[in-house]
């Protein structure tokens, strides 16, 4: 990624298509990042802010065996991440650990935690339990919904339960609620869909075509952030979930996805397929017609 | 001789003046009758003074003098004895006759006492017999003023013994006054004696004003009466003492019941309206209905001015009445402008009603009806000025949905060039006749309408402001784009999106670019024309050519994007449904680009007909030969770089370096602003596509035969692209994108020899030829 005029860049060798920041790690900002390269040898990358904001340093590089689709942080250790990889012609899902003596080797490798084998078609994420220390994660692919169990002690990694959404929704992605652990939601091809883990049964959906990312609201219950290909981003109250609270334009091409800020209540970050990150203010309530504005707009290329 | 005659009148005088004083005892009077000389020198003056009279002479007058004198004074000396003494024997004279006189009085009355003491006597004895007679004749005089008294009690008993006969008469003749007056009359009696010798008399005549008050009752209730035969019923009610509460009640029960027929019902009014249009032309005093319902509003007025004075505390009533007469009137007006009304017709109804407020104002001023209609009639006039531009846009809306557009030969005929020019049209045709209906009420110069201009003014160009504001939002409503503040409103009128045609969207687009570069300065240059003068300026065309030329720029933007989501899912489905990890050898181009450039034509002939032409085209038709050309030969030459970048990574990783450096170059390029052009719209469209495509690409993993397959279909679509598209450049780029994007997600890149990916397309363009000859013959027989 290179950066623009007013960014901290960090370049990496390959493209990349996914980065976590590492909510364990309280004493700095992280990143983890994994590179996409269909032939070349990929990595992670562990990244730090530096102190003073104006440097980001490379903490830790790591092979990793495929390229990476998707990555994710565990919540409260920071060495412990997921990866979705794709060989090419098969996805796999697997738990990593970072090895304690890291910066020694050029290129030291990771220790597998667990392997999320269970899956057959491609698959799209790993979600981590939001907050605190839990064993749980859930993994997507187009059809399918696990929730498993995670034993680091022992290496290993046990299905709890699962559900099927159905060869037609073909799912792309989803996001755990913060405020109750046992709700989910997935992006599919035509809607957004909700499980409840509990029963593992789809308990409602909103009807939306071609959301590419989701998020809830970290700070407000019953709001979820939707990006879309071709109609922006838009915020839904779960309560009233015909139409959408409020409407933000998006990126000129797909804006691909979507986070909240999780201290400021309003701030959305987006990213979109235009090589721009725009960062949203959308005012806190919904009955405040103030109209969402753009507060910035940082280019990048991919 | 004068000299002579001088002494003597003065000598006269002076003897004269002696005399008189002789009787006046006061001598000031004398003296100031006699005041010839008061000195004391005066011999007849009071204050003379012998001894200096004397002196005087003696000192002043020679001797002949004081002899001439004393003789003189011994004359008038003498002379004044001689008269002194006949003025003595004169009185003398007088007392003695007075003297007899006296005495002859005396013996006349003498004789008189006797004569006297006669008449006394004689008047005694005329006064005892006088009361003789009285006495003897009193007995009898008691009789006949007793058998008077009898003569009439038994008149008026006959009279009452008379009465239900004499009523009978009076209801046959219908003199019911007559009657009223009579059994007034009677009524004192009938009160006392009622219950015992007037019995039935008292029955009799109780029924027939029984029968009297019932027919006063039902002539008071009977509508073809006469307002002033029913007024007097009333009051022979009154006089009857009736309850004439209840009646009163009654009656203006059956007042209120009339109003029922002298409301103007909305179905009626156009009726109306045209007939007083019409008979204002031909001949006025025409029964049309009009006429009728002034009649019967001038009814009702009289029979209000009758009750009023017949029921003098009933006002309160009747101020409800003509309010609630007044009241229904606007009402229904406002009913009947809910359809569809012309100003004209609006006007005709409003001087019937405002007819009918004058002549109820003539009766019952008090009510205050003309202030009471005129805040209704401003009420309604705002009504009716909203509703015309609701209506405006309803007309508006029509247009263009009158227009089956989802059909299919939308794209093919001319039908959404019609329906913009039916609509653009619409706007101005709809906005020229709302000014012309505006201006009739402007001229209109009954009553209160000379009072609300200002407010009419101002009431016009808020119109005109809102009009343009919700037409703004009705066209994002219709193009299925509502924005988040109007959630609701969406959700009722908006169709889910996806049934919108994209077409009437780009009408839309171009329609708020018409009304902001044509219609709203029009208006605003009426409304300096015509309707200014308000105090309020609500009409800010500035404000809304910014607000429409935003609109048609959402509009576009919006079209854009429904056209590009359409090929978006084209694409999608393409890229999602084989494996392309196991793709088989190309052989033919893939159907998908058909279809791609199928989606692309309708834009382009949708674009055609709605927006203008861009100022200039970059290539000419001529060109394309050439430019075909340096596409193959460029890419061969990608070809051989990517053989090359096989070979050696450094060469590669460098051809990346290059590639993102070109991105970071051309990449404001892509995504431009849009312009109001044929060109640019479809260059947008077919950007975004391409985008869009390299993005799925890029999302896959590909086999050799996946990529080649890729490759073979993007070389095929440069030529037609580039046709279509103006920046030519752009384009290229971004062709060349994608089968960088899919080189990078191939396991295995070994790109089609030139001459396969040649005879591919070649094989493809004749049968694509093929094809659209069979449509065409299919379609020519």
């Amino acid at each position: 990624m290179q950066g623009g005029s007013s960014g901290i860049g960090y370049g990496l060798k390959y493209q990349a298509r996914c980065i976590s920041d590492v909510k364990a790690d309280t004493d700095y900002t992280s990143f983890l990042t994994g590179t996409l390269s269909l032939k070349e040898e990929n990595e992670v990358h562990l990244l730090r802010l530096s102190s003073g904001g104006s440097e980001l340093i490379c903490e830790g590089l790591f092979s990793h065996p495929n390229e990476i689709w998707d990555l994710a942080s565990c919540p409260f250790d920071q060495r412990i991440f997921s990866t979705v990889f794709s060989t090419g012609e098969s996805f796999g899902a697997a738990i990593w650990q970072i090895p304690e003596l890291y910066g020694q080797l050029n290129s030291p490798q990771l220790e597998r935690v667990a392997s999320l084998d269970a899956h057959v078609g491609k698959i799209n994420c790993v979600l981590w339990w939001p907050s605190g220390r839990c064993d749980k994660l859930i993994s997507m692919d187009e059809q399918n919904i696990f929730l498993w169990s995670l034993a680091c002690s022992n290496k290993s990694a046990e299905v709890l339960s699962k559900d099927s959404a159905g060869m037609l929704h073909s799912l792309s992605g989803g996001a755990w609620d913060p405020h109750d652990v046992n709700a989910v939601a997935a992006t599919g091809e035509s809607s957004v869909q909700f499980w409840d883990l509990r029963t593992m049964k789809k308990v409602n959906s909103i009807e939306r075509a071609h959301v590419r990312g989701v998020d809830y609201n970290p700070k407000r219950e019953h709001i979820l952030i939707t990006a879309e290909d071709e109609s922006g981003i838009h915020v839904w109250d779960l309560r009233k979930a015909k139409a959408p609270v409020q409407e933000l334009p998006g990126h000129t091409h797909w804006t691909w996805a979507v986070k909240c800020n999780p201290e400021y209540d309003g701030l959305i970050l987006s990213a979109g397929t235009d090589s721009a990150v725009n960062l949203w203010y959308a005012a806190a309530s919904s009955t405040n017609e103030k109209t969402p504005e753009s507060l910035w707009v940082q280019h990048v290329s991919v | 001789m004068a000299t002579e005659a001088a002494p003597m009148d003065e000598k006269a005088k002076r003897m004269r003046d002696l005399l008189s004083s002789f009787y006046t005892p006061d001598p000031s009077i004398s003296t100031s009758v006699s005041s010839i000389s008061t000195s004391f020198d005066n011999i007849n003056g009071p204050s003379f003074d012998a001894d200096q009279y004397m002196d005087l002479m003696i000192k002043k007058s020679n001797l002949d003098v004081l002899l001439q004198r004393h003789v003189q004074m011994a004359a008038e000396i003498k002379n004044l004895d001689t008269d002194l003494q006949m003025l003595v024997y004169e009185n003398y004279n007088k007392f003695i006759s007075a003297t007899d006189t006296i005495k002859r009085m005396k013996s006349n009355i003498f004789g008189m006492e006797g004569n006297m003491d006669q008449l006394l006597h004689k008047i005694m004895s005329v006064q005892s017999r006088s009361d003789g007679v009285n006495t003897s004749l009193f007995e009898k005089r008691e009789h006949i003023e007793k058998l008077h008294r009898t003569r009439n009690l038994l008149r008026k008993v006959q009279f009452i013994y008379d009465l239900p006969a004499r009523l009978q008469k009076c209801i046959k003749s219908e003199a019911y006054g007559d009657a009223v007056r009579f059994y007034t009359g009677a009524m004192p009696i009938l009160k006392v004696y009622g219950d015992t010798s007037f019995k039935d008399c008292r029955r009799a005549s109780e029924e027939a004003i029984e029968i009297i008050i019932k027919n006063l009752q039902t002539k008071l209730f009977s509508d073809s009466e006469s307002i002033q035969a029913r007024a007097e019923a009333a009051v022979l009610l009154k006089q009857l003492d009736v309850p004439i509460d209840s009646l009163k009640d009654k009656l203006l029960e059956k007042l209120e019941q009339s109003l029922d027929g002298l409301q103007i019902y909305p179905e009626e009014a156009s009726k109306l309206a045209e007939h007083n249009a019409s008979s204002k032309d031909e001949e006025s005093n025409n029964q049309g209905p009009a006429k009728i319902h002034e009649d019967a509003v001038r009814g009702f007025s009289e029979a209000m001015r009758a009750y009023r004075e017949i029921f003098p505390d009933s006002e309160e009533r009747l101020f409800k009445l003509a309010r609630a007469l007044t009241t229904t009137h606007f009402e229904n007006m406002e009913l009947y402008i809910r359809k569809r009304v012309s100003a004209a017709d609006f006007l005709g109804i409003f001087r019937i009603i405002w007819e009918d407020v004058v002549l109820m104002d003539e009766v019952l001023p008090e009510a205050a009806l003309s202030d009471l209609s005129a805040e209704a009639a401003q009420v309604t006039l705002k009504q009716f000025v909203a509703r015309t531009f609701s209506h405006l846009q309803q007309d508006i809306s029509a247009t263009l949905l009158k227009f089956d557009i989802n059909q299919k030969e939308v794209v093919d005929g001319e039908v959404l060039k019609a329906v913009l020019e039916a609509s653009g049209k619409a706007v101005l045709q709809g906005t020229t006749d709302i000014f012309q209906e505006f201006r009739q009420l402007l001229d209109e110069n009954t009553g209160i309408f000379v009072k609300m201009n200002d407010s009419l003014i101002g009431w016009i160009q808020k119109g005109f402001q809102d009009f343009f504001r919700s037409l703004e939002s009705h066209f994002l409503v219709l193009s299925g784009k509502t924005s988040s503040s109007n959630e609701t409103e969406g959700l009722i009128e908006g169709k889910p999106s996806e049934k919108i045609h994209a077409g009437l969207i780009l009408v839309l687009a171009q329609l708020s670019v018409v009304i902001e570069q044509k219609v709203i300065p029009r208006i605003a240059e009426e409304i300096t024309a015509s309707f200014s003068g308000g105090n309020s300026q609500a009409f800010i065309p500035g404000e809304l050519s910014r607000v429409f030329h935003a609109a048609s720029e959402k509009l576009l933007q919006h079209y854009i994007d429904t056209r590009t989501q359409k090929i978006s899912n084209v694409l999608r489905k393409r890229f999602k449904t084989p494996n392309w990890v196991k793709h088989k050898e190309p052989r033919e181009v893939h159907m998908y680009v058909d279809m791609l450039l199928q989606q692309l034509e309708e834009v382009g002939k949708e674009v055609k007909q709605i927006l203008p032409q861009g100022t200039f085209r970059k290539h000419k038709r001529s060109d394309s030969n050439g430019s075909n050309t340096t596409t193959s030969s460029r890419s061969t030459t990608l070809h051989s770089d990517k053989m090359a970048r096989s070979n050696s990574q450094r060469a590669r990783s460098q051809l990346f370096e290059t590639h993102l450096a070109k991105l970071f170059k051309q990449k404001v390029e892509i995504f431009t602003k849009v312009e109001f052009t044929q060109e640019s719209v479809v260059t947008t469209t077919v950007k975004l596509c391409l985008k869009s495509l390299q993005e799925y690409v890029r999302l896959q993993t590909f086999n050799r035969s996946g990529f080649q397959q890729i490759q073979l279909d993007i070389q095929f679509l440069k030529a037609p692209l580039k046709e279509t598209v103006e920046d030519e450049a752009a384009i290229d780029f971004l062709l060349d994108e994608v089968i960088v994007a899919a080189s990078e997600r191939c396991l295995d890149v070994t790109p089609l020899e030139p001459p396969i990916l040649d005879k591919l397309i070649q094989a493809k363009l004749a049968k694509s030829k093929e094809h659209k000859n069979n449509n065409s013959n299919a379609v020519s027989p």
